[in-house]
């Protein structure tokens, strides 16, 4: 069955398209272009807003300094996805290298690479920036029509196919114990079940950006920039007057031939770390010293089970069940609570992200297609001991800073506990928290006790990170946000921040659907505003026009 | 002291990347030498981490063996360059008299090590509470680990294999 790879058709038919890589090979010496909006980052918040204003007649350009790759470029090995679609090469990790994070980075940003689970934001979550952050106009009521909205759009609905033996476990551990859990909603239509969302989906079922809000904004002639980083947001007073955009090469290194992009507004969709970096290198206003502060990861542990029949992770569809039982059991600012969930399992994730080397390391490889693995997200920024990380500019580029706290610790302990209770009763035969100095245990009762006394440190517990959140806050009280609850500046009159950076805390939940609801509330709201004002027609200094790769 | 602190400031190739592929253009012509020179050291290092993976017979050990180098190099050369430097200055560390005394209190070259002597020393950086062992064992750990399970070729003993999609990855 051929599958249209409808990002090369949309090209071949004159999408407008400007590569990086292509420009910097080229004699083109454009210096210029403009747009009435120009929208930083292609992922959730980036394409959203995108569709929505192009299909409010607004001229739009795109800017993504990752490549475009599209289905016909996934081919199911995560050596192929991971430096061409994730962050640095999903090397990405804390100053400590304590947590590692996987964000994506090509066009569609983390939503061409995600898992495709699709949760609307709790409702303890929007209480509690309302009350602590004076967050306005954000209750679950008011954003149930843009959840709605978005949930049509992307084809989001609970995912009615068994789930996979990964999933199943997490299930019957759940029942066995009488413990909360749910059907995940996925964003697929059609989806063929093979279990490799995050390299990127080879048959276009996952309703990301790539193939959903990003086509429809270029239909409508929005221009889109692959392999251009924004270096620099030129600004004075109270306004923004441009970014600067440099080319990368195949590589990705960026070069100096750059573009100034103008518009009538700017948008920052970078995802959270990116958009705080990018306001920081252009020195912003920023008089409460807010932005790169309270960044939050959903900081994840991992408890790997052994079950006697086969288990095979790395097929279906990589997350269908959850379980709230522990997020909130402790109050929203109470001890840290946590969201269980299984990851896919593929050879590089799990080598990497479990323990030793040498004969124990090829044991547990032997056992791959009986090896189970829980996750336990820990929902960080809400509890007074959890202030989140620290993104700041350093020589090079930039470094997130995470102190792991103590509060930090003790959830993690009552995680793994959970984690191993909940696989043995899903009728695991032994149960290998990950963390360096355990071993397998063979019982709940051992391991309770062995959970009890372990040691849990930086580097020695594998900590890991899907979920990049906060660094650009949102809210009415300018000492504690960056943006207000549009998401648009406080001190830059066309100026907004759409991605996942204006979260005042993590969630609880995975953020993809967050970050296309809360988007679709502000960018229909900023285009009513803009479509009032005079409108921009694109153009270019130079007689160049982005051209097809 | 800026080799502890370059140390202590990263050297953590998250496994996640482990590239046998080459997709992007090599960088730096000296890179390319210093890429030659680690292969020696990764190839005594390599039996230690991936002891009970590699083939037992001779032929296809040797095959896996370098195919996993190439991985490596691949796997080098799409890293962040930050991250990549970490890993040359390690790797230069363990080739010289000095950073060998550093971090395993011998000047004894690795390539003289017994392969019992080799798993000891990964096993006390693994074991020490300082950062600096931590983080070059983890480091060497992951970078190799990764680089050999993103192979296709070592994929038999997992039972594992991706999906064949008619007219989709036949194409590919």
């Amino acid at each position: 069955m051929a599958i249209v790879d409808l990002v090369r058709e949309g090209m071949a038919a004159g999408w407008r398209h400007l590569d990086g890589a292509a420009w910097l090979k080229s004699d083109d010496n454009a210096r210029e272009l403009e747009a009435d909006v120009i929208i930083v980052g292609t992922g959730a918040g980036g394409g959203v807003a995108a569709e929505i204003l192009t299909a409010a007649g607004l001229s739009v350009i795109l800017v993504e300094k990752g490549p475009l790759r599209s289905s016909s470029d996934f081919d199911l090995e995560e050596r192929t996805a991971y430096p061409n679609l994730y962050q640095q090469a999903a090397s990405m990790k804390t100053a400590d290298k304590a947590i590692g994070i996987f964000q994506g980075r090509a066009v569609g940003g983390s939503t061409t690479v995600n898992w495709t689970t699709s949760i609307r934001t709790p409702p303890n979550t929007l209480d509690y920036w309302q009350s602590a952050f004076n967050v306005k106009g954000l209750s679950e009521k008011e954003l149930e029509p843009w959840f709605e909205q978005m949930e049509k759009r992307l084809q989001i609905s609970e995912w009615s196919f068994d789930p996979n033996r990964n999933n199943a476990m997490l299930k019957k551990g759940c029942e066995q114990l009488g413990w909360d859990y749910t059907v995940i909603k996925r964003n697929v239509l059609g989806c063929w079940n093979t279990g490799y969302c995050g390299m990127g989906c080879p048959v276009n079922a996952k309703q990301s950006m790539l193939v959903t809000t990003i086509p429809a904004a270029l239909e409508r002639g929005a221009t889109l920039l692959s392999r251009f980083e924004a270096v620099k947001i030129e600004h004075q007073g109270d306004n923004i007057s441009g970014i600067r955009v440099r080319a990368r090469d195949e590589s990705l290194r960026t070069s100096e031939k750059e573009l100034l992009l103008k518009g009538r507004h700017y948008i920052l969709s970078g995802g959270a770390i990116h958009t705080p970096v990018l306001m920081l290198r252009s020195m912003l206003a920023d008089p409460h010293q807010l932005l790169g502060k309270r960044t939050f990861l959903h900081p994840t542990v991992l408890s790997g089970a052994l079950f006697d029949e086969a288990i095979n992770g790395h097929s279906g569809a990589p997350q269908s069940i959850y379980s709230d039982e522990f997020v909130w059991r402790d109050g929203a600012a109470g001890a840290l609570g946590y969201k269980l969930e299984v990851p896919p399992i593929h050879p590089v994730l799990i080598a990497s992200k479990t323990l030793g080397f040498g004969k124990s390391h090829a044991e547990l490889m032997a056992n791959f297609n009986q090896l189970q693995v829980v996750i336990a997200l820990v929902r960080d920024g809400f509890h007074p001991d959890s202030p989140g990380g620290t993104v700041s500019l350093d020589g090079k580029g930039f470094t997130l800073d995470y102190p792991l706290t103590a509060s930090f610790w003790l959830a993690a302990r009552r995680a793994f506990a959970s984690m191993a209770e909940l696989q043995f009763a899903a009728g695991a035969r032994k149960v290998l928290p990950i963390s360096d100095g355990m071993g397998y245990l063979n019982s709940w009762d051992e391991a309770k006790a062995a959970i009890d006394n372990m040691a849990l440190a930086p580097l020695k517990t594998v900590v890991a990170s899907a979920h990049v959140m906060g660094g650009c806050p949102m809210g009415e009280d300018k000492t504690k946000a960056m943006v207000d609850s549009f998401g648009n500046s406080h001190y830059f009159e066309n100026l907004s921040v759409m991605d996942g950076s204006i979260f005042p805390t993590s969630l609880g939940a995975n953020p993809q659907l967050s970050i296309y609801g809360i988007t679709a509330r502000n960018a229909t709201a900023l285009a009513a505003r803009l479509a009032s004002l005079p409108k921009t027609e694109p153009k270019s200094e130079s007689a160049t026009e982005p051209k097809t790769e | 002291m800026e080799r502890r602190t370059f140390l202590f400031g990263a050297l953590g190739t998250t496994a996640a990347l482990a590239l046998g592929v080459s997709l992007y253009r090599p960088e730096l012509a000296v890179e390319e030498a210093n890429d030659e020179e680690h292969r020696l050291l990764l190839k005594v290092l390599l039996p230690v981490l991936l002891d009970g993976a590699l083939p037992e017979m001779a032929s296809p050990r040797d095959l896996s063996i370098n195919r996993t180098l190439n991985a490596i190099s691949a796997t080098l050369k799409v890293l962040p360059q930050g991250q990549r430097e970490e890993l040359f200055t390690l790797l230069d560390l363990l080739e010289n008299r000095l950073g060998l005394l550093l971090l395993t209190g011998s000047m004894t070259p690795l390539l003289l090590r017994s392969h019992a002597e080799l798993e000891f020393m990964l096993n006390d950086w693994r074991e020490r509470s300082i950062e600096l062992f931590q983080l070059a064992y983890l480091g060497l750990r992951e970078l190799i680990l990764a680089s050999y399970y993103s192979c296709p070729e070592h994929w038999v003993s997992l039972n594992y294999a991706k999906p064949e999609l008619p007219g989709i990855t036949d194409k590919r």
